[in-house]
């Protein structure tokens, strides 16, 4: 059984479907990628999975479990995390506070424990101190705890990003667009952390543009067009499908 | 318990009385509107109702104060809970404009129902809130809310006011926080209804409108949104200033408008905005006593290398 | 009056008391579809309208035509300005941001007005004096409707049709809407955003400024604080009917207008403001996209 699975995911805005009985299958352990040209659909289908929109028609699985149309809150305690192409980090907020929100789903304290403190909520506090170091210093930002998100540079907040997301002890990454506005030496340190994370057992699925950066770090590559997936299989594979080539580059006029 | 009552003269003390129930008015908007940005136009609304219920308890039932005060805080936070479930859910600007009609349907009710006596409101409440009792109340108010800033409850509303959605998507039930954090907000508003109720003696619906949610707002923009010690400070200088100037109210009103639209021009953050208090108390401390406050703290960061 | 009669003569006060808030939630809704903002100095455009009509029937003594039109003009400027100084700075920053400045400059203006000329309604000179006199013609079932109901319907409907060909006729209000369909694709497409945002204001203004008049006229009297009440009755008038929907904020208008004064008709006058909020918290619970709006998707 695949880890996530769209199942003839359909959504329509209006007149537009920006996904269209997508189906695909993300396998556990591995880094699944969806491209595609820009207004592919990619992002949405990523909205999807994570409960921010609901689909139209079809399903997403999660473990076998529909999660389709549940709160975006409720698919992250079940081990879904994920990071924003146009990064939403907590902008007035440390880096290290952050990283310690993205350790909500797996945390109890409420508005009793915040007042109380009594030793359980002090102990749950400093393992979540220690998470969220953790997650800092395996993104390479834990000497940046004390700042302000907000002045961070665009490289490390993409970092950041991934960070909070590991701090909430995901399963499955969704990444969205890690690697954008990155400079090539940034990317190379990106992919190394990737598959880092990917050591670590997790399952990765990324959206991205750059073509390069997908070929050499993904197991299997899947590709949107207009909402509709037109290929599906190996980074090789992908690469010499005829329809792939001409969304990307225009059809050959014969 | 009559420790701090008469110490001073007493128009000071009345004074301070006043700054006190202030305090405590803006430290639960503080929570509302500053911490978690949900901007609430209709604090007065639930000082109001805290006032009357725990008003009706010392005129109607002879309780003593304390039932008074948790009577008001309870009832001005079931009221939080009903209009907060529903409307929470609505983003910024339309929960403003919910919470402005909500006060004003507050108001008319209050002007409406013989219970409460109508436009000639209640009279004859009991002085309670002394000095003492006002200063330890500020005192717990602000204790608890330091806490939960600095918790993982606090952390949640601060997500929620930076971006909702990245919040929601971390785990975060954004609906349920909103409206925890509101009964909790407006509980605190009762608390003070209920101390102005037992200071003021007389209650009348026209002293709770807009003009007096917007005072209380007020106090969170000057000291800065989401600052404690920033909403403190709010709450003290606009409450003494124009006591001390003895401003007339038209151009107390006109004073207020502008500050408004000032701090939000040039100091958006307010007058302590992105000034970490603690941190700096922590630093004189450090160079006064040559103690490492600063470092420890880094250290138990670090604790996990 | 038999019940008939009475329920008529009430529909009638409700369009009129309707028009005025339909012409006043315009101004919301054309600001809030265009830059996301709850122009809450709205209600007071519109009380300041009021005063300077009065002003220029009185002191200046023009014709109460030239007042009307005076009025539109003058609230424009203000609204313009205000714009300018407490709005566009803050453009990027939070919403929360825009909206207290909002807050902040109703309340400057009604409290200049109350310092200007003092807490007392200021009353208007009799409509006989300065235009007409009023007559009044019998409908069915015994009812009527006077020459002052029938101008304040038949002026608000001008102004209204008035506006739906600037916006769906112009150029002006093509860059109207697409601004209001994405702020920044207008701008790449070279359309003066600041210059668009200028024009919204001034357009709802003049409508807000005329409804000052038209209603100065109605009652009679002007008072510092008309703006409040009435500014977020139109308020929830532009969300009963959707906001961001010119057609919905008339609508809308003259909806509540009517179900207020049938509040009156029923005996429970002293709950007609709380029964409009209370429609207001309902709508907004029930619909929030309002009766003819479109459902929004956020963009993550």
């Amino acid at each position: 059984m695949a880890l996530l699975e769209l199942n003839k995911l359909t959504i329509q805005f209006g007149g537009l479907i920006a996904v269209n009985k997508v189906d695909l299958k993300v396998e556990k352990g591995q880094i699944s990628a969806l491209i595609g040209p820009n207004g592919a659909g990619k992002s949405t289908a990523f909205n999807l999975a994570t409960g921010i929109y609901s689909p139209t028609s079809g399903k997403v699985l999660y473990k076998g479990q529909d999660i389709s149309g549940k709160a975006p809150y409720y698919i992250n305690g079940l081990g879904i995390a994920r990071t924003f192409q146009n990064i939403r980090l907590f902008k007035e907020l440390t880096v290290l506070d952050n990283v310690k929100i993205g350790c909500h789903s797996r945390s109890k304290a409420g508005i009793f424990g915040a007042i109380t403190r009594l030793s359980a909520i002090k102990k749950e506090e400093r393992e979540i101190e220690e998470k969220a170091y953790q997650a800092l210093k395996l993104m390479g930002l834990e000497k940046k705890y004390d700042e302000f998100a907000d002045n961070l540079s665009y490289g490390e907040q993409r970092c950041l990003e991934i960070a909070r997301a590991m701090a909430s002890e995901p399963e499955l990454l969704l990444l969205d667009e890690p690697a954008a506005g990155m400079n090539l030496q940034e990317k190379g340190v990106l992919v190394e952390k990737i598959n880092k994370i990917r050591e670590m057992g997790l399952t990765i699925f990324l959206v991205e543009h750059d073509m390069k950066f997908v070929m050499g770090l993904s197991d299997r590559v899947a590709v949107l067009d207009y909402g509709v997936k037109i290929a599906d299989g190996t980074p090789e594979e992908v690469q010499v499908n005829a329809d792939v080539i001409a969304a990307y580059l225009g059809k050959e006029v014969v | 318990m009559t420790l701090l009552n008469g110490l001073l003269p007493p128009y000071i003390e009345s004074i301070a009385i006043t700054v006190g129930i202030y305090i405590i008015m803006a430290l639960g908007l503080n929570l509302i509107t500053g911490v978690t940005g949900q901007l609430s136009l209709g604090h007065a609304a639930y000082m109001s109702i805290g006032a009357y219920a725990s008003a009706i308890v010392s005129l109607q039932l002879g309780m003593p104060f304390i039932f008074a005060l948790l009577a008001g805080g309870i009832a001005a936070g079931i009221f939080g809970l009903i209009i907060g479930y529903p409307t929470l859910r609505l983003t910024g600007d339309y929960l403003a404009i919910a919470t402005l009609g909500f006060g004003e349907i507050v108001k008319s009710l209050l002007f409406n129902m013989p219970i409460v006596g109508g436009a000639m409101g209640l009279a004859g409440i009991p002085y309670k809130s002394t000095l003492t009792v006002t200063f330890i109340l500020v005192v717990i108010v602000i204790w608890m809310m330091l806490r939960v800033e600095r918790s993982r409850f606090g952390r949640a509303l601060l997500a929620i006011r930076e971006d909702d959605i990245a919040a929601e998507c971390y785990g975060i039930n954004t609906s349920l926080y909103k409206v925890k954090m509101f009964v909790l907000g407006t509980f605190i508003a009762g608390i003070g209804g209920a101390l102005w109720a037992h200071k003021i003696m007389v209650l009348q619906p026209r002293d709770f409108g807009f003009m007096k949610s917007i005072e209380i707002l007020n106090m969170v923009v000057l000291g800065g949104l989401g600052s404690i010690p920033g909403t403190v400070l709010g709450a003290i200088v606009l409450t003494s200033i124009p006591e001390v100037l003895r401003f007339s109210s038209d151009y107390r009103m006109l004073l207020y408008g502008a500050l408004l639209v000032i701090m939000m021009r040039f100091r958006p953050n307010g007058l302590l905005g992105g000034v970490d208090v603690t941190k700096l108390v922590k630093k004189s401390i450090k160079s006064i006593t040559g103690s490492n406050f600063t470092n420890k703290e880094k250290k138990k960061v670090k604790g996990g290398d | 009056m038999d019940f008939t009669s009475n329920f008529i003569v009430q529909l009638i006060n409700g369009i009129a008391l309707g028009s005025t808030y339909a012409l006043i939630a315009l101004g919301y809704t054309m600001v809030y579809g265009i830059i996301m903002l709850i122009n809450f100095a709205h209600g007071e455009i519109y009380m300041v309208g009021a005063f300077v009509g009065l002003a220029l029937v009185t002191v200046f003594k023009v014709h109460i035509i030239i007042a009307f039109l005076g009025a539109m003009l003058f609230c424009m400027l203000m609204a313009v300005s205000i714009e300018i100084i407490a709005y566009r700075p803050l453009r990027r920053s939070k919403r929360l941001a825009a909206l207290i400045s909002a807050i902040g400059i109703s309340i400057i203006l009604s409290n200049l007005v109350n310092l200007l000329v003092g807490p007392k309604p200021q009353t208007f000179p009799p409509i006989e004096e300065i235009l007409f006199e009023i007559k009044s013609y019998d409908l069915i079932a015994g009812a009527q409707i006077n020459t002052l109901q029938i101008l304040l319907i038949v002026v608000s409907a001008i102004l209204m049709i008035g506006l739906q060909y600037i916006v769906k006729r112009t150029k002006v209000g093509k860059a109207m809407r697409a601004t209001s369909q994405d702020y920044d694709t207008a701008a790449l497409m070279g359309i003066n955003v600041n210059r668009i945002i200028s024009y919204t204001f001034a357009i709802g203004s003049a409508l807000a400024g005329a409804g000052g008049v038209l209603v100065g006229i109605y009652f009679g009297v002007v008072k510092y604080n008309m703006g409040m009440l009435p500014g977020m009755k139109a308020f929830t008038a532009a969300v009963l009917g959707g906001i961001g929907s010119i057609p919905g904020a008339m609508f809308g208008g003259i909806i509540l207008g009517v179900i207020e004064m049938m509040t009156v008709a029923i005996g429970l006058s002293s709950y007609r403001d709380a029964i409009a909020f209370g429609i207001l918290i309902l709508v907004l619970l029930i619909k929030p996209t309002g009766l003819f709006g479109k459902q929004i998707f956020k963009k993550v």
